[in-house]
């Protein structure tokens, strides 16, 4: 269906209670703001509900689907990289010892970002899997004849 | 006889009166002010005196010598003429007015870097995409404009009080802080939002133009890399969000006075986390934000054949994308050396060395990618070229306030190569589909930028006699403090683990409420129409795609 006036209302909804709810948090110490903010979270609550409903008229993408552990396990270690390169500081005031740990939490991230999200969302990192995209396209075409 | 005695009193009066005057003034002689502040006005009225008349100014001034003297500087009491303190506070007006006008200037080359980056994009995409990526291209520039001013700004720039360049900014003094292991550690600021109460000020709004046009270009990097599928809607809703907060966030703890700066007064790291003008905070930040997104958007229909090997999609305009190019690398001069932000006192001087170093970057990043596929492929293909000239000069954005120029040139070089690898990489290895190589160019080079500065910073810069509240001059590894480089490395750290994580987060959950892909219905027959409603090139014939491009080999 692409773009439609649906999407354009809700876009617009949600936009205005974005800003609303940002004037909320911008006033929070005053009475008013509360109730503004709360106005603001319910208008972005409605908001994304409507985009929800609309969303199936768009019709079938040709992305893939991917595994939904796998996308949770590649954003954990990549985080999980980070906390070892904080951890660094504080395990240890030796300039070589907390280089040493920042490159380890680099490369726990990387195995996260480059080795187990690509593979979650459907394309094989050694490039011998079939790209799913394509053959998401493929079925999509053929349903539509 | 009583006539003369008056007459003597009065005498005697006159006398004693003197004689007490007298050592009045002489108790007063050792004051130093009062002495030369009367010369130096008696100096001040005799220059206004010698200045030229009404009468020289009406014959005109066709050598420019006699414009602009005294006469010019205002008076804060015009019976008593100019004064040392008129010309005091005119001097400290001059310093802020001359920082204001360099850093507004510089900021108005970068928002025009928007126009370079909508000609590459769209280049580069096909012609039956053409309207959707320009339009992109257009209104990102709204959706984060608007959303940085009413919230982003104040998160990222909430507590960034102190800067002298621009006259102190002392409406922008809160921040919110945790503490941990013994010390506090920013998060984000909270002054600022719909720039209103005290931030209604001349020295906050300068920082707000150049900031903002600086998020911008780290939100239209995402653009390209998802360009050709992703949905208009979902590409609003997403960069509202990244203006609104993903970006501010990272910007705070580099730039904001957030926990990356305090590394140095924390724990003891360098000058704590270095960027000069955005490598890391725009670039990388834009970069890793598009891997995200292209994961979960996907490859374009006919990217990949069966066998996982890779088609290449050809751009439509050679011309679009090496004028952008020229564009972007011309908006650049404003990206570097505007981050000074000033051009007076403090060091600014160095701008002249920051905008020699980025040139300098972007040229030995063409000639390397030029030189690399020349080498190995037999031809100097023009889109590695460009990317080249554009990895040169993101690479050289972080360090470009704290190197020489032969380190600039290695930097560049390195960056050159370094996006064909890239691109290479992330096309034939990880079967990402990134139509402009987007998160090569600002992604990987945006890492590559952070780490160069904990390399090859030269130690010899001097921006107030500190940086981020340490004394001395950023220096890097090779002149001698590694623990610049472990600085660095953290920072590289946050960006792989924390600030690709939230976009990921953010945009699976567009992905659950808007979805981000278009149908395949609507990617196979072009974005234009359905999407935007009318074609970017009306008048134009277009020839039938090759089978395989159609998902039909």
């Amino acid at each position: 269906m692409a773009a439609n006036k649906q999407q354009g209302s809700y876009l617009t909804l949600f936009w205005t209670a974005c800003t609303v709810l940002c004037a909320g948090l911008a006033y929070f110490a005053e009475g008013f703001g509360k109730l503004v903010l709360l106005l603001g979270l319910a208008g972005v609550a409605i908001s994304l509900f409507g985009f929800l409903k609309i969303k199936p008229l768009e019709g079938k993408t040709a992305g893939a689907a991917g595994v939904a552990a796998m996308k949770l396990l590649g954003i954990v270690v990549a985080w999980g990289g980070w906390f070892v390169t904080i951890a660094g500081l504080h395990l240890t005031t030796n300039t070589s010892g907390r280089l040493i740990f920042a490159l380890v939490g680099i490369a726990v991230s990387l195995v996260g970002v480059l080795g187990i999200l690509p593979v979650a969302f459907g394309k094989s990192v050694a490039g011998k899997a079939q790209a799913p995209s394509f053959l998401a396209a493929k079925t999509t075409m053929e349903h539509s004849r | 006889m009583t006539k003369f005695r008056s007459t003597l009193l009065y005498f005697a009066f006159l006398l004693v009166s003197a004689l007490m005057l007298g050592s009045a003034v002489h108790a007063q002689a050792p004051a130093p002010a009062a002495a030369p502040a009367s010369a130096a006005d008696a100096q001040l009225k005799d220059a206004a005196g010698k200045a030229p008349s009404q009468m020289d100014l009406q014959k005109g001034d066709p050598g420019g010598t006699i414009t602009g003297t005294i006469n010019d500087v205002p008076a804060a009491d015009s019976k008593a003429g100019v004064t040392l303190p008129d010309v005091a506070n005119q001097a400290g007006q001059n310093k802020i007015a001359i920082n204001f006008v360099w850093t507004l200037i510089t900021g108005f080359l970068v928002m025009f870097m928007q126009a370079g980056f909508a000609m590459v994009e769209s280049g580069l995409c096909r012609a039956k995409n053409a309207n959707h990526t320009y339009m992109m291209n257009f209104f990102v520039y709204t959706c984060g404009l608007f959303s940085y001013w009413i919230i982003g700004f104040a998160l990222q720039m909430g507590a960034a009080a102190g800067n002298s360049n621009l006259g102190g900014l002392q409406s922008l003094a809160s921040e919110h802080t945790i503490s941990l292991f013994g010390k506090m550690w920013g998060l984000w600021g909270q002054s600022g939002m719909f720039l209103a109460g005290h931030t209604y000020d001349v020295g906050v709004m300068v920082i707000f133009l150049f900031e903002m046009v600086f998020m911008d270009t780290a939100l239209t990097i995402v653009t390209g890399a998802c360009a050709e599928r992703w949905k208009f809607l979902a590409f609003t809703v997403s960069s509202i969000i990244m203006g609104a907060l993903t970006y501010p966030l990272y910007g705070n703890w580099a730039w904001g006075g957030g926990w990356l700066a305090q590394l140095g007064t924390n724990v003891g790291l360098g000058k704590g986390y270095c960027d000069f003008a955005g490598s890391g905070v725009v670039h990388a930040v834009g970069g890793v934000t598009a891997l995200a997104l292209c994961m979960i958007v996907g490859p374009r229909i006919g990217k990949f054949n069966r066998d996982g090997s890779p088609n290449a999609i050809l751009g439509h305009d050679v011309s679009a994308v090496l004028i952008g190019c020229f564009i972007l690398a011309f908006g650049w001069f404003g990206f570097n050396p505007g981050s000074t932000l000033g051009a007076s006192a403090s060091g600014n001087l160095r701008i002249g060395t920051i905008a020699v170093d980025t040139m300098l970057a972007g040229c030995t990043g063409t000639m390397a990618a030029i030189l690399y596929m020349w080498a190995l492929k037999g031809k100097p293909d023009y889109s590695m070229s460009g990317n080249g000239l554009l990895a040169g000069l993101v690479a050289i954005t972080a360090p470009s306030g704290f190197v020489n120029t032969t380190s600039a040139c290695i930097i560049g070089a390195v960056a050159g190569v370094l996006v064909c690898l890239s691109c290479s990489f992330f096309e034939n290895v990880l079967k990402i589909d990134d139509p402009v190589g987007a998160i090569s160019v600002h992604g990987t080079n945006g890492l590559w930028g952070v780490l160069s500065v904990g390399l090859f910073a030269d130690g010899t810069s001097n921006y107030g006699g500190s940086w981020n509240g340490v004394t001395g001059s950023v220096t890097g590894l090779f002149y001698g403090d590694a623990s610049q480089l472990v600085a660095q490395l953290v920072g590289i750290s946050t960006l792989i683990g924390v600030v690709f994580t939230i976009s990921m987060v953010i945009n699976l959950a567009i992905e659950f409420f808007v979805g981000h892909r278009v149908s395949a219905e609507t990617e196979l027959a072009g974005l234009d129409i359905p999407e935007m409603g009318q074609l970017g090139y009306p008048d134009f014939v277009f020839q039938p795609e090759p089978a395989v491009l159609m998902g039909q080999a």
